[in-house]
């Protein structure tokens, strides 16, 4: 395409892709096909008009990328949404099994430094028409008030630019339009407008042995919310979506639709709005005029070099490769902050033996939760925590028993021999924001000829004391609810900050729109945009800030 | 070793219980052929196959599950699951070191190749890397307990995947076409094999 690669005048393209590392061209010539475009009835899109400019392009189709696509389309812009991965029919591709399923998760090699190396892959980072949130858990607790005041209630942390009363009317329209299974009313914000959709998912057996433990101590739990549907439900663009039927296996790919990923929920309410979306489309550039306005995106699809004009850029690829492709591109750094504040949850996991027969792959994995911890009385820490009992696939188990109490041997299979014994509580906790904890492109480069990302993580004095406090409460709980050769796991899950939201482009990347202070046309939606990490999984308040941006976006057309 | 009655999950992956996708992948992990290696030269493979050997021990089993050929298929594709340790070098430079440090360690401690050592001594080589204290100048390359985290792991997963070691700790999670209706403790379908003790 000779055409696409002659750059107007004074378009900045800083990005200059090479292989250094022999080993990799190596690599390459040995096995560099290109992927392959999807053969039979689908065919990829047509080659775009290069002259074509479209409204709004999309980078990324997850929680950040797929809410605002659907409401940009709804509201009769143009709008494209370019996805590195694939697109796949979960009820004829996903497998039951853990391996053959390691093609919906971010496999480009990411380097994880600091004292508590963070891992990604399927801990973490999606790939695929759906981004993340075809393996998320789908938890869907709301953020609370106090999350967003951190600064305020602590002296520690940041404060969001906003007050919860911004997200309130998304969560409630997120709520209904998934249909979030959970408890009304909510047991630690009972004054809600409104409740959940449908009933609370069944209670499985980690979930009931914590529900009976949990009583014992006096700390109360409840039947957490989760995006996947205890009773069938209407979803406009794409028809019925059926019930859960407790297969266990979320964080691997709901093959029925009755998970809340957004290849059944806002995909196709987009795409039947006129939203294109373009698989296995992989962003290296992005082009600016003289003025520093976005004019283009160019893009790899199927070995071929593709370039889409447009007017507006929505990154929305995650607090990875969204700082990533900025610092490639030399986009939006004036501020100092892209790749800085890393933050990841604090994931503490508390593994026991039962005598009871749990059976671990039966049921969601996080069946009940308790946010009695959101703010603990004798905490000698800044923020707080929830709780939830876990179910496990037993491939995953057994990585991270192995990793975790390095058993092996003849010790490691008799332990596994219990794995229908075995019932989990974790944590997720708020993380402050640190300088140590960073992202940046390393000298390493990836098959594409692109700097692999380096993050830097260590859990700094708050996180572990929160750690602490929750596995010697966590220990206590799983004393009393019966369990023998109780072990913990430290880990950290989710991937939030490296270009944080704020009210001034001196400390913060967007403004509280979620438009980049430095670019007019750029607006960047994931959770790299967190100023804070929140005390509760990340997913619906991404998808509440998308429809957020999204609606921004949209009134400054009007104005 | 197992609790579990033998030929539970071939038995059902054979059913319409099984969805196709997941009928595919279990089975092509039955089907058992001799993998020659192809990223590894033969002698490292060989020591390979012994370390796996006493990490992942099968001694109940007439024919092992092969948790090995995987690595080497990996390795050979260029393959990685999004992440590594950055104190670590490239996986195949990783496997090389470590593979070559074991060898070091076992000439130094019992002066003869980890091939050779019976098993015990061959487990005291294996528990010196975990414990981090295995003497070989490859270590000073190599952060040893990160290297023996990753290798440990990737068999683990290797063994755990497959379909005979899923019916050895009693999981039929793949039979999930009609959806489960008992989840609670103790409550079991038809087709969930019970524990005999």
């Amino acid at each position: 395409m000779p055409d696409e690669e002659v750059l107007e005048e004074g378009v900045l393209n800083p990005v200059k892709p090479e292989i250094q590392d022999p080993l990799l061209q190596a690599i390459l010539e040995e096995n560099g096909t290109p992927a392959t475009a999807p053969t039979g009835e689908e065919q990829p899109n047509p080659l775009p008009n290069p002259t074509d400019i479209v409204d709004c392009v999309v980078i990324g189709t997850g929680a950040g990328g797929a809410p605002l696509l659907a409401r940009l389309a709804m509201a009769g812009l143009r709008v494209v949404a370019l996805e590195a991965g694939p697109r796949h029919d979960a009820r004829t591709d996903y497998a039951t099994d853990e391996k053959a399923q390691a093609f919906l998760f971010w496999n480009d090699e990411r380097l994880s430094a600091g004292k508590n190396p963070v891992a990604f892959g399927r801990n973490n980072s999606g790939t695929g028409v759906g981004g993340s949130t075809l393996h998320y858990t789908a938890y869907t607790p709301r953020a609370h008030r106090g999350d967003l005041i951190l600064h305020t209630e602590f002296g520690q942390g940041v404060d969001w630019p906003f007050g919860i009363e911004e997200l309130e009317p998304y969560y409630e329209e997120l709520e209904h339009f998934m249909g979030i299974s959970g408890p009304t009313p909510y047991p630690w914000d009972p004054s809600r407008r409104k409740g959940y959709p449908l009933a609370p998912l069944p209670l499985n057996g980690a979930a009931l042995l914590m529900q009976k433990a949990c009583a014992q101590l006096g700390i109360q739990t409840s039947p957490a919310a989760n995006a996947a549907l205890s009773a069938r439900y209407y979803q406009e663009g794409i028809g019925w979506r059926e019930a859960c039927t407790n297969r266990g296996f979320c964080q691997a790919g709901c093959n029925i639709g009755a998970k809340a990923s957004m290849d059944v929920t806002f995909l196709p309410l987009a795409e039947a709005h006129g939203a294109e979306i373009r698989a296995d489309a992989f962003v290296t550039e992005i082009e600016r005029d003289a003025q520093g306005s976005i004019v283009a995106v160019v893009y790899e699809q199927y070995g071929q070099t593709v370039r889409q004009r447009c007017k507006n850029l929505f990154l929305c690829a995650g607090a990875v490769e969204t700082p990533r492709l900025l610092m490639l591109n030399e986009l939006a750094l004036t501020s100092g902050q892209v790749g800085k504040h890393f933050m990841a949850h604090p994931g503490v996991q508390v593994w026991g033996t039962f005598p009871e027969d749990i059976r671990p792959y039966k049921g969601i994995p996080g069946g009940l939760i308790s946010e009695d911890t959101h703010r603990p009385k004798d905490a000698d820490f800044a923020g707080g925590y929830l709780l939830q009992s876990i179910g496990v696939m037993p491939v995953t188990f057994a990585s991270q028993m192995a990793r975790g109490r390095k058993l092996w041997g003849q010790a490691l299979r008799d332990y596994m021999v219990n794995y229908n014994h075995i019932a989990g509580i974790n944590i997720l906790g708020d993380c402050l924001p640190h300088e140590a904890n960073f992202l940046e492109l390393s000298d390493e480069k990836d098959a594409r000829g692109l700097p692999k990302p380096r993050l830097h993580f260590t859990a700094q004095e708050n996180e572990q004391r929160m750690n602490r406090h929750a596995e010697k409460l966590m220990r206590q709980i799983w004393e009393a609810a019966g369990a023998t050769d109780i072990w913990a796991f430290e880990r950290y899950a989710h991937v939030i900050g490296t270009a944080r939201m704020g009210k001034s482009g001196d400390d913060a990347v967007v403004n509280p729109d979620g438009r980049a202070f430095d670019v007019p046309n750029l607006y960047i939606c994931d959770n790299s945009v967190f100023p804070s990490a929140l005390s509760v999984n990340p997913a619906l308040t991404i998808m509440a800030l998308s429809l957020r941006t999204a609606d921004k976006f949209l009134a400054g057309l009007k104005a | 070793m197992s609790n579990y009655p033998e030929g539970t999950v071939r038995a059902l992956l054979v059913t319409d219980m099984v969805t196709p996708a997941t009928r595919a992948a279990l089975q092509g992990r039955l089907n058992t052929s001799v993998h020659e290696p192809q990223f590894f030269e033969p002698q490292t493979y060989a020591l390979l196959q012994a370390v796996a050997a006493r990490l992942i021990p099968q001694p109940d089993r007439a024919e092992p599950i092969d948790i090995v050929a995987g690595v080497d298929q990996r390795l050979l594709e260029g393959k990685a699951d999004g992440w590594r340790y950055d104190a670590m070098p490239p996986d195949r430079e990783a496997y090389r070191l470590g593979l070559g440090g074991i060898t070091q360690a076992a000439e130094a401690l019992f002066q003869q190749p980890f091939l050779s050592l019976p098993e015990a001594q061959q487990d005291a080589v294996l528990e010196a890397v975990a414990a981090g204290t295995a003497p070989g100048e490859n270590w000073q390359q190599l952060p040893i307990a990160r290297f023996f985290e990753e290798m440990l792991a990737e068999l683990t997963e290797n063994y755990y995947a497959h379909p005979l070691a899923q019916e050895e700790i009693g999981y039929v999670g793949m039979a999930d076409v009609p959806g489960w209706q008992h989840i609670q403790p103790g409550q079991l379908e038809l087709r969930e094999p019970e524990e005999v003790k």
